[in-house]
């Protein structure tokens, strides 16, 4: 049996890359979606991690609905991209603002 | 568990839920036709589900949604906000050549989640409540989806609530393995007794992503773009109901799970108050565009809302709620307001410099302005004021002076900008040709909550701090 | 031991293909990383007795949302070079911010190693050895949190209206098929039955 703090690390570590993602992407929205999609998988791992030490299945049910959500949540993300890339022609969200950031 | 009583107390939820899906038929088998009905039949679900909020009091499934007067209250005001920012919306949308069914049944489904997060009283069902909220709210910003601004906002409005979803996730993910629980009631039992780090990481994160959702300094960046960009309806439907429910979220949180570590988290919320009330009131100075106006005016107000959940008492809590309500007055107000304004060519102005002379073209709408930016300035004889009486007494009350006095103080600073607008109406010429005035709907809605937060609105006092009280009670 | 093996090729795999799905050039690397970055977080959630949620990530994250974000990378035509330009500007920033929290992390290891981290104590949803994952999750999904399961079908239901009125466009000039038109034509009077004669040719 793996402790639970080697997968705390791993999702720590996983969650980090995720936000260091969204930061260092600044400019390529499909990255930055990914980055979430990182975020997202750093808490699953959390969840399960913690189900498996507390021998509690709440862990596992959340992750599921985190699942869900994730998909979602996707799909939604792709689809204000695609109509922000036809009035726009390109994904970049910082340089052509047309609001002050 | 009785599932009986369970689908009793969910009425309001499952009212909405399964009207939202016939009106989706109606409106895939008439198309844009039904658009009318569609919004008429929505504002009725909202009704309809108010009712059922008041008619049932209990837990239900478990532990997972409570119907208390907390609940019951936050419903209320949610339904009526939410059912506002409809009657606003069908002019706009057709002037934009966008009047579509989905709106409603969008903004039907935004109000099933925020009715469970309002009643959450498990992490489970507070997530999954503010997704179901979040999804509907992006898909409203960019809902002009061939102006690009629209979807800007959205995009924004996407990348930060999501990165906000994820950062609450990890906390909640924290507060599970360090508590052993999702449950409200378990983690305020586990908690009592000493706090692991991991379980404090938990809550600052979690507290961190509410404040998110709530648009409190430092996590308030996306405001001012998302309000500028999402089509009016939208902005006014995004600084009122999500508002409340977030808020009321963050308040359940705070007390019912977290309530055995105030200590915790009040210096956060004291910080975060601190900082949105000052940040809310110096950046909005220099602002030009009316609805990023009012995007800074909200960060101010979310800043005196959560003084009074810094007191974190039950007098806290209830003036929460006052304000809230009187907020949700204020702001719905200003932006039925704004609305009116349109150019000679009826496309909508939204300029500070548009508003310049408004009291010679037409009085009656400047007046109402002038009463809604008075009010959320908090100057005596308006409703606006009372409100900010409440929170301060609570923060007195629960010792918390030195917060109190550097509020007063900010609030002055924040007056500014409000009384900048009333100046700009009633003493500069006007500059641009506006038709002002834009349906019924608009004016009575921007007459009726002038009424409310006009000096008449002191005569509701016993009646809505009477509900504020009840429903904090619930908490405590 | 081949336990512990495992678990580390499994985390280090996550982690390095996370990194490589931020840092990638090309997003169609990125996606393809991400893949891997699924397939080894599904093995990590094996390991720790949780099968059901790993066939889970597996069969939504790669089979769906990947997919979907392969489609839509290919569907737009990005200038992805462009897009690199800005990055070694946030890189230095980025850097720090990233040492920064891995000197965190390596802390709280350190931590983690003084002492047993002391979880809580679950007393909700048991788990019960002799009942497989799946049957247990869904005894539970299906009764205590069938309210959640419902509302998570609404975000489904949402998500479908949103990406439908964001995306949805009709497009003029094309040529739909006309399935009641379709249908109601009969054979009597499709089809003719002609004796042409030689040199005469065919009317149509």
């Amino acid at each position: 049996m793996i402790g639970i703090e080697h997968y705390l690390v791993v999702s720590s570590i996983l969650f980090v890359m995720g936000v260091l993602g969204i930061f260092l992407n600044r400019k390529n929205v499909i990255i930055i979606l990914m980055a979430i999609e990182l975020i997202l998988l750093a808490v699953n791992i959390n969840l399960v991690a913690f189900s498996s030490a507390l021998q509690d299945l709440t862990g596992q049910i959340f992750a599921m609905f985190v699942l869900t959500v994730a998909a979602g949540e996707a799909a939604i993300g792709l689809a204000i991209l695609v109509i922000y890339f036809r009035g726009r022609g390109t994904i970049a969200v910082d340089d052509v603002n047309r609001m002050k950031g | 568990m009785d599932y009986g009583q369970s689908l009793l107390i969910t009425l309001p939820e499952i009212i909405l839920s399964i009207g939202g899906l016939v009106l989706l038929l109606v409106a895939a088998w008439s198309g844009a036709k039904a658009t009318r009905a569609v919004s008429i039949s929505a504002v009725a679900l909202l009704v309809a589900a108010g009712v059922a909020t008041l008619c049932y009091t209990g837990d239900a499934f478990g532990a997972l949604y409570s119907g208390d007067q907390f609940s019951d209250f936050g419903h209320v005001l949610i339904y009526i906000a939410a059912a506002i920012s409809l009657m606003i919306a069908p002019r706009f949308f057709q002037r934009a050549g966008l009047a579509r069914a989905e709106y409603p049944i969008l903004i039907l489904y935004a109000c099933v989640g925020m009715g469970m997060m309002v009643s959450a009283t498990d992490f489970l069902t507070l997530y999954i409540g503010l997704e179901l909220n979040s999804l509907a709210a992006y898909v409203l910003a960019s809902f002009l989806r061939t102006d690009e601004r629209s979807a800007e906002a959205g995009l924004k409005y996407f990348v930060l609530g999501a990165l906000a979803s994820g950062i609450l996730l990890f906390g909640m993910s924290l507060v599970y393995g360090f508590t052993g629980s999702t449950s409200f009631v378990a983690v305020l039992g586990s908690l009592g007794g000493g706090m692991e780090t991991g379980a404090l990481f938990g809550i600052v994160f979690v507290l961190a992503g509410l404040a998110f959702k709530i648009s409190a300094v430092p996590f308030h960046m996306w405001t001012p773009d998302v309000y500028e960009g999402a089509p009016t309806p939208v902005t006014a439907f995004f600084a009122s109901a999500p508002k409340v429910a977030a808020t009321a979220l963050t308040v359940r949180v705070a007390v019912d799970a977290f309530g055995t570590q105030t200590l915790a988290w009040q210096q956060i919320i004291i910080f975060i108050a601190l900082a949105s009330i000052i940040l809310g009131g110096v950046a909005a100075i220099g602002q030009t565009n009316l609805k990023r106006l009012l995007a800074y005016s909200s960060i101010n107000n979310i800043g005196f809302l959560l003084i009074g959940l810094a007191a974190g008492t039950q007098e806290g809590i209830s003036a929460v709620l006052v304000y809230l309500s009187i907020y949700v007055a204020m702001t719905l107000g200003s932006f039925a307001c704004i609305m009116q304004l349109r150019g000679p060519d009826g496309e909508p102005r939204e300029e500070l410099s548009d508003i310049a002379g408004l009291s010679q073209t037409n009085k009656g709408l400047a007046l109402a302005m002038a009463i809604f930016m008075f009010s959320l300035a908090g100057i005596p004889p308006l409703f606006g004021f009372w409100g900010k009486v409440v929170v301060f007494d609570a923060a007195i009350g629960a010792g918390l002076l030195p917060l109190a006095v550097i509020g007063i103080a900010a609030s002055v600073i924040g007056a500014f900008y409000y009384i900048k607008i009333v100046k700009l109406m009633y003493f500069d010429e006007s500059r641009t040709v506006l038709q002002t005035g834009d349906g019924k709907a608009l004016a009575w809605i921007g007459a009726i909550m002038a009424l409310l937060v006009s000096p008449l609105g002191y005569f509701s006092i016993p009646l809505l701090g009477g509900f504020a009280n009840n429903a904090a009670s619930a908490l405590f | 031991m081949i336990q512990t093996f495992a678990f580390y090729l499994f985390a280090t795999i996550v982690l390095l293909s996370g990194a490589f799905t931020i840092f990638a050039k090309n997003p169609v690397h990125s996606v393809l990383w991400l893949i891997l970055a699924f397939f080894n977080a599904a093995g990590l959630m094996v390991l720790a007795g949780a099968e059901f949620i790993a066939m889970l990530l597996v069969i939504v994250y790669v089979g769906a949302v990947a997919v979907l974000f392969l489609f839509v990378v290919m569907m737009l035509d990005i200038d992805f070079a462009e897009l690199r330009a800005g990055f070694a500007r946030y890189l230095f920033f980025g850097i720090v911010l990233a040492v920064f929290l891995a000197i965190e992390l390596v802390l709280g290891l350190e931590a983690f190693r003084a002492g047993a981290i002391k979880l809580g104590t679950a007393t909700s949803a048991p788990v019960d050895a002799a009942v497989p994952n799946l049957e247990a999750i869904g005894a539970l999904l299906y009764t205590k949190y069938v309210f959640l399961f419902e509302a998570a079908g609404l975000i489904l239901l949402v998500a479908m209206i949103g990406a439908i009125v964001l995306t949805h466009r009709k497009r003029s000039g094309t040529r739909p098929q006309n399935v009641a038109k379709q249908v109601r034509r009969r054979p009597q009077d499709a089809v003719r039955n002609l004796t042409p004669e030689i040199g005469q040719g065919v009317d149509l």
